[in-house]
């Protein structure tokens, strides 16, 4: 027993020895919240097209890139969605459960593919804008008033994107909280006070390479106030033609002089480029459409770096509403027989057999079927964002989020539906001039539509634009009529985040109809 | 870090002299002869133990022994094949024994977590296999040798690829984001590798199953615990002896991927390339196996040694896969001030070089072209720029994938009797890991190397284990009681440290991997193409108290209890600690009944609570990134989470262990074991995105269910004329139900490139079972060549697009689980004369597989037919030409296999001590209705990769059943050995 007394004792003595008892965890690998970057926003000087500025303010403008220009998010919906666009099956390739061709058919449900990217994409940056309002930057300095004014900026074009496609979002303005989740309404009321009240710290002039200034605000007013029938159910003309006379009338934007360069890879600061996603192969990956609509061989026409994936093309009435005149025709889409760099025919060794071509690829703008057999040559490619030779799989080109020959065109369709025909024609004939085409004459809604579409293809924008003339419910290629679905000009909440909100102490409810 | 290694080893230290600075006691000698109670025979090898202690011998060639104990010991006297007895030693220092054979052994000492116990003092559910049990022939890995053996161990190593290690579960799922392995003791060392112990050197190993036994484990043992204990020295005088072991043998393959014939191939309408390739033969070869181990053991009364070296030169099926290891051990064991003081030394070395090959290269030999050539008549390698499309030949010529691993432990366990009644132990180890892996893709190779201008990847990691343990025990004899009561204190830390670096575009191939220095790459400022990245853990550490009591009334009722409280550096201040409590109580009911025939039938029932952690470090920090584009972008990669808790297994199991009859013997066990908290890294996709938009976060996400049932039973000594026959059988049958998770429903488990991304095939949702395969149902083929499904809740029409596999008018439905029913070992053993023949039959039921290469490549696609081969099956539906995922390609997996067979014969020599050769054929057979190459469930997912593509890391454990396209083919195996002992 005096051994039992010894030993116990020990052991005592044994555990108070510092060691034996401590369970600090020292983290080695990743950075803590003690980590406060040396210089704050500038990791790399070397790229190759042109820096952001090294203003702490990279991480949240950074955000756009994800979603814009890649496969499975925002870019997905709104171009698949639309008539401008297609994923046909191919065969056993790109069925994918269906979901491209539920988008296409409008057949919209809580889980159909991309929402939910669109969805976090949206709010991952909406976090960081807030962190930075909030907490500052890396190195604990807090944002002057007219770096906290674009953040707002960027945070009202992130919520921009919410209220076009799901409506009705919690609007979280603190990093970390959570909020109500908001009727459509309220959210169109916060984006344009937040537009407003950012204005007068704004920069004025042209923004720095990746930022914003005034323009972006304005520009972004134009397109909410254009949209604000849609939104809110009473429209804005007026507001959105001041908005877009406060862009054109700035003297800091100008049409580019070829359409072709606003969106090639050397489209760095651009004179119409009011707000980008800056795009780079080395320092800002995220736009793929090289991999996204090119066949595999065509890998041997632009030495890629990666064999391409053959999904995306352009429907034949789209591709067909350009005349053959039109710049923008042979710059927005890659059609014909296709040769590797020296010239030779590409060959595709798996080609249909009911093929005409056989296995020199040839890209036709009709296209057989969209499903299940859809030719795998078939289809006007993507190619407004040019490709270089020796393309990495992310592109350099820089993405236009908000330009002024949207604004113009902006200006022109409020103008015409207030009555000013002539003045929606002054408006809309600029930008024909450039692109090659005559100057119209007459103006209707579909052709005012027809010409957005020629103009904007690409960019994301078509399917706000078919809603807001009401042809969203119209029947097109391999897609019914779905104008009974009035619902659907609202796409679902996604079905995760419903799910996942079940736990937070505001939980998402479906829009009405899903 | 110096300075902390520093302080960390002067406590150690500390610790050590603290545990061993003892006092002395009193003790004696007992000497003693061992007999048969059958013949009188000397019996040579009895395990003597002073009870309650480690103290013990094992009696020399003339069944003698000497041993010396503390007042008032009691030794226990145990031998395999024998009852074990117990005997007081009182005044006496002569204690002869003469023990009764015991076919219904229920009698063997069996090592538990720190100490041993008879095994019908057992509460809980242990299994015990010794060297006779285990799986013979080709084993190139420890787990090999339990594979259907244990009641409820699910081992499952799927084709057999010599460089992957197995899926090993117990009892099913235990945790979703933690370590779902088991925990490993080596010879006492805590979390030991199982890499660095040869089949060889391992004597026995027990599995802890239920959580009452591995409470004592605490947060390491919800998954199990398996005990390993590695081959001693023996101390009969003068007993120096030698072992040699070897074997040769050939692997082929058994089943492979049915495709069209280049014949068949050009009538359903391909491409004829002209030649006539079988490519799934161009890749596979006749692996031959050489191994060597030699040992060298003796010793004395006082000090026992063995010495082991283990050569092994692995190859696998797969063109160029294998591996060469070299493993040594050695063992010392020594006692001293009259057996009180027990030293034991233990360390190991391995040393293997692997050649890992290409996996993909099956995947695409599976796909290729039959009418493909090899190469153009100009020597290059024929191939065609088409999606995931690569010359599987090519793939394995022109590219490197190898690796090296050195593994190093070393342990000393010092035990001290202090008094008669009071023995303390400690024990200190340390292990090694070091890998370094080499890929390197030809600057020709269409397969990832082509498009780089060569491509290099190299890894390198490296683990440091630090165990410091030390406990002790106090036992003690009062009336009709037995009690023994420990006390402990464990201290473990794991250290890990990583780099990868991959770049590409060299100059040359000439020097694969090994000049990085010369990339191209470097140039480009790409980030993505010139990929690196290291890595540090903390300095990760588990702290834990512990005690047990077992205790003994009337040698026929046993209780145990224990209780461990553990602390982990991963969790948040507040929640660090937990506390995981045992008991168990089990009752000898021939004792107090008349049973008849029963001459053993033990009640038993256990409770015991076990917690689980996942591999990562800093789950209660926030921890940020700092990305490279836009110029610097600082993002929060982790949420902290300060509340996460322990996840925790509460166990229930209640069994009996019986013997009637003299020959049948069994066990029978049922239980219930309930996760709670699991832990999980949730992405920001499944967590609120608008509250938490980026990085991920640990949560406490669910709570889990498993209920099953396992039966043993051993029929000992049939006989036919001279032929002696021993079967035995193990069944086993589980089903686990999620019951909370933060996720109501939702599916899993994409299917992947071509075509069939978006497709989930699993379905896990609160309330229901695991392993769900989801899916629409086949109905019929359109006129298209489309698949047509069945409308399955009559609503007069088919929704069976992904976007509605929940939705409540989607016609989907379960397809199929996959995990098994059902799962069943059936050994035999049968002896005539000199000759031993033992056949083992493993089978599983009830669990399907979605054949993935059936899934993409049976429907005869006008368009793919040109990109990839077709897959025949007697399952294909003609006419159809569109592949879509449904219940067309879900296949019931159910198989018996003959898995192992041997026929050995023992030659009767006089200058040898044994001299044994053996012929076995591993997979002889296999029975099964599926039509892919392999059976065998698929307990996790490993998730899809295509076109060169690198697969996900973490397999994904509520995804079982989908197996994929990269499988390793199903080898048979046919072995010569023999075994010499001087």
């Amino acid at each position: 027993m005096k051994h039992l007394v010894k030993y116990s004792l020990m052991t005592v003595v044994m555990f108070g020895a510092s060691s034996c008892m401590d369970l600090d965890e020292e983290i080695r690998g990743d950075f803590t919240q003690n980590f406060t970057p040396a210089n704050p926003g500038v990791g790399v000087k070397n790229n190759v097209n042109k820096a952001t500025p090294s203003d702490g303010l990279s991480a949240a403008f950074a955000a756009v890139l994800n979603g814009t220009a890649n496969h499975g998010s925002y870019f997905s919906v709104q171009e698949i969605s639309s008539d401008e666009a297609v994923i046909t099956q191919k065969g056993g390739d790109w069925f994918d459960g269906g979901i491209w061709l539920d988008m296409h058919r409008h057949n919209f449900t809580p889980t159909v593919g991309g929402i939910n990217g669109a969805w976090g994409d949206a709010y991952n940056g909406i976090q960081q804008c807030n962190s930075l309002l909030d907490n500052g930057k890396a190195d604990k300095t807090a944002l002057s008033a007219s770096e906290a004014a674009q953040i707002r900026t960027l945070r009202a074009y992130y919520y921009w994107r919410l209220l076009d496609m799901f409506g009705r979002v919690k609007i979280i303005t603190k990093a970390g909280g959570d909020a109500e989740q908001a009727t459509r309404v309220q959210v169109y009321n916060f984006v344009e006070s937040e537009l407003v009240a950012a204005l007068p710290d704004l920069p004025a002039g042209r923004q720095e390479y990746g930022r914003v200034s005034k323009g972006a605000a304005n520009a972004l007013l134009s397109r909410l106030y254009l949209n604000a029938g849609v939104y809110k159910g009473a429209p804005e003309w007026q507001k959105a033609i001041d908005a877009a006379d406060a862009v054109i009338n700035s003297g800091v934007y100008s049409l580019s002089a070829e359409y072709k360069d606003v969106f090639s890879p050397a489209n760095v600061e651009n004179p119409e480029h009011i707000f980008v996603a800056p795009f780079d192969e080395a320092t800002g990956g995220g736009m793929n459409f090289a991999q996204m609509t090119l066949h595999y061989p065509s890998q041997l026409t632009f030495n890629l770096a990666q064999q391409p994936w053959n999904g995306y093309s352009t429907l034949e009435e789209f591709y067909n509403s350009y005349d053959n005149a039109d710049k923008r025709k042979a710059n927005n889409f890659i059609v014909g027989p296709q040769t590797d760099v020296a010239g030779n025919p590409i060959l595709d060794l798996a080609f249909d057999k009911e093929d005409p071509d056989g296995p020199e690829i040839n890209y036709t703008p009709k296209i057989n079927q969209l499903a299940p057999n859809g030719s795998r040559q078939a289809g006007a490619r993507l190619g407004k964002f040019s490709f270089k030779l020796g393309q990495q799989p992310n592109m350099d080109n820089d993405f236009p989020l908000l330009r002024l020959g949207e604004v113009i065109l902006n200006k022109a369709e409020a103008q015409f539906r207030l009555g000013n025909t002539a003045g929606a024609l002054t408006e809309v004939n600029k930008i024909r001039a450039r692109a090659g085409v005559p100057a119209l004459t007459s103006l209707t809604e579909g052709s005012l539509l027809a010409e957005r579409g020629r103009e904007l293809f690409q960019e994301a924008l078509r399917r706000t634009d078919q809603i807001r003339f009401g042809v969203w419910g119209n029947a097109w290629w391999e897609k019914p009529n779905t104008a009974a679905k009035t619902h659907q000009v609202l796409m679902p909440i996604p079905k995760e985040q419903i799910d996942a909100s079940q736990t937070s102490t505001f939980k998402l409810t479906q829009n009405p109809g899903y | 870090m110096i300075r902390l290694y520093l302080s960390l080893r002067r406590s150690v230290a500390l610790c050590l002299l603290l545990a061993t600075s003892v006092a002395f006691a009193q003790e004696r000698v007992v000497t003693g002869k061992i007999t048969s109670a059958d013949d009188g025979s000397a019996i040579p090898g009895v395990n003597i133990l002073e009870k309650g202690t480690s103290n013990g011998t094992v009696s020399d060639a003339d069944g003698n022994y000497r041993i010396s104990v503390g007042a008032n010991a009691t030794l226990v006297f145990s031998f395999v094949g024998y009852a074990s007895q117990e005997a007081v030693v009182g005044g006496r220092s002569t204690v002869d024994v003469s023990m009764a054979s015991d076919v219904t052994a229920l009698s063997e000492i069996v090592v538990v977590g720190y100490g041993s116990q008879e095994k019908k003092e057992i509460t809980s559910s242990v299994v015990s296999l010794s060297t006779e049990q285990f799986n013979r022939g080709n084993i190139n890995d420890p787990t090999q040798l339990l594979q259907g053996k244990v009641p409820g161990l699910s081992i499952y190593n799927r084709g057999g690829d010599p460089n992957s290690a197995a899926t090993i579960r117990l009892r099913g799922i235990s945790t979703v984001g933690a370590n779902t392995s088991p925990l490993v003791v080596i010879d006492g060392v805590i979390g030991a590798s199982l890499d660095n112990v040869d089949p060889n050197d391992i004597e026995t190993i027990n599995v802890l199953k239920d959580g009452s036994a591995a409470a004592i484990y605490g947060s390491r043992g919800s998954s199990g615990v398996i005990l390993v204990t590695t081959k001693r020295g023996s101390k009969k005088a003068g007993g120096l002896s030698a072992e040699y072991g070897g074997f040769v043998a050939a692997a082929t393959v058994l089943r492979a991927q049915p495709v069209m014939s280049a014949s068949e191939y050009i009538a359903a309408g391909g491409n004829n390339l002209g030649s006539v390739t079988d490519w799934q033969d161009e890749v596979t070869r006749t692996g031959i196996t050489n191994v060597h181990n030699i040992a060298i053991g003796g010793g004395n009364q006082n000090t026992t040694f063995r010495m082991s070296t283990n050569f092994r030169n692995v190859q696998g099926v797969l063109v160029g896969s294998g591996f060469e290891q070299v493993n040594t051990r050695a063992n010392l064991t020594h006692s001293a001030l009259d057996n009180k003081l027990k030293i034991d030394l233990n360390m190991s070395l391995t040393n293997r070089n692997s050649n890992f090959s290409f996996n993909e290269a099956l995947r695409y030999a599976v796909l290729f072209n039959p009418t493909a050539p090899i190469r153009f008549p100009n020597g290059n390698f024929y191939q065609a720029i088409l999606f995931d499309n690569f010359n599987p030949v090519a793939i394995i010529e022109q590219n490197i994938n190898k690796g090296k691993r050195k593994n190093l432990n070393y342990n000393a366990n010092i035990g001290y009797s202090i008094t008669d009644n009071l023995s303390i132990n400690a024990n200190y180890g340390q292990q090694f890991e070091t890998n370094f892996n080499g890929e390197y893709y030809s600057r020709n190779s269409l397969f990832r190397g082509l498009n780089r201008g060569g491509l290099a990847r190299r890894y390198t990691s490296d683990r440091s284990f630090t165990l410091f343990e030390t406990y002790a025990t106090y036992s003690k004899s009062v009336n009709k009681i037995n009690f023994d009561v420990s006390g402990g204190y464990s201290f473990q830390q794991d250290e890990f440290e990583d780099l990868f670096i991959e770049m590409g575009n060299f100059p040359s191939d000439a020097l694969g991997y090994n000049a990085l220095e010369t990339s191209g790459d470097r140039l480009s400022g790409i980030a993505d193409l010139v990929n690196i990245n290291s890595n540090a853990s903390p300095q990760n550490r588990i702290i834990a108290t512990f005690a047990r009591v077992n205790l003994t009334f009337d040698n026929a009722i046993f209780f145990n209890a224990s209780v461990r409280r553990e602390g982990s550096s991963k969790l948040g201040a507040d929640n660090q600690y937990g506390i995981f409590p045992a008991a168990g109580l089990g009752v000898d009911m021939t004792k107090y009944f008349s049973l008849g025939r029963f001459d053993a039938l033990k009640v038993r029932v256990g409770y015991g609570v076990t917690g689980s952690l996942p591999n990562e470090s800093g789950l209660a920090q926030d921890l940020f990134g700092y990305g490279l584009g836009s110029g610097g972008t600082v993002t929060k990669i982790r949420n902290a989470n300060p509340d996460l808790r322990w996840e925790q297994k509460e166990e229930i199991n209640a069994g009996i262990d019986f013997g009637f009859g003299g020959k049948l013997s069994g066990t029978f066990d049922v239980y219930t074991r309930n996760i709670r908290d699991f832990i999980l890294e949730q992405p920001a996709n499944l967590i609120d995105r608008a509250v938490y938009p980026v990085g991920s976060l640990f949560f406490n996400a669910g709570a889990l269910n498993t209920r099953g049932v396992e039966l043993a039973l051993n029929y000992n000594s049939v006989q036919i004329g001279q032929v002696t026959w021993n079967p035995g059988i193990v069944l086993s049958s589980y089903r686990t139900v999620l019951d909370e998770f933060i996720i109501d429903e939702q599916t899993r488990a994409n299917l992947g490139a071509p075509g069939q991304n978006g497709t989930n095939m699993i379905k896990v949702k609160v309330g229901e079972e695991i392993g769900q395969i989801w899916g629409p149902v086949f109905d019929g083929v359109e006129g298209n060549g489309a698949p047509r499904f069945k409308d399955i809740n009559g609503d007069g029409q088919v929704i069976s697009a992904q976007g509605s596999a929940l939705a409540p008018n989607g016609d989907f439905q379960k397809l199929g689980n996959g995990i098994p029913a059902m799962e069943l070992g059936w050994t035999n053993q049968l002896t005539f004369k000199n000759w031993d023949l033992n056949a083992f039959f493993r089978a599983a039921f009830g669990h399907s597989l979605v054949n993935n290469f059936r899934a993409f490549y049976e429907p005869i696609d006008p368009g793919a037919i040109n990109s990839y081969n077709r897959i025949i099956t007697d399952k294909a539906v003609s006419g159809l030409t569109v592949a879509q995922f449904s219940s067309l390609y879900v296949e019931k997996a159910d198989f018996l296999k003959l898995d192992n067979i041997t026929l050995g014969y023992n030659f009767k020599t006089n200058r040898l001590k044994n001299l044994r050769a053996f012929f076995n054929i591993q997979n002889a057979f296999v029975l099964t209705n599926y039509t892919g190459i392999d059976p065998e469930p698929v307990l996790a997912d490993p998730g899809s990769a295509d076109n060169g593509g690198f697969a996900p890391l973490t397999p994904d454990v509520l995804s079982p059943g989908i197996d994929r396209r990269n499988s390793y083919f199903t080898s048979r195996t046919f072995t010569f050995g023999v075994n010499i002992g001087l």
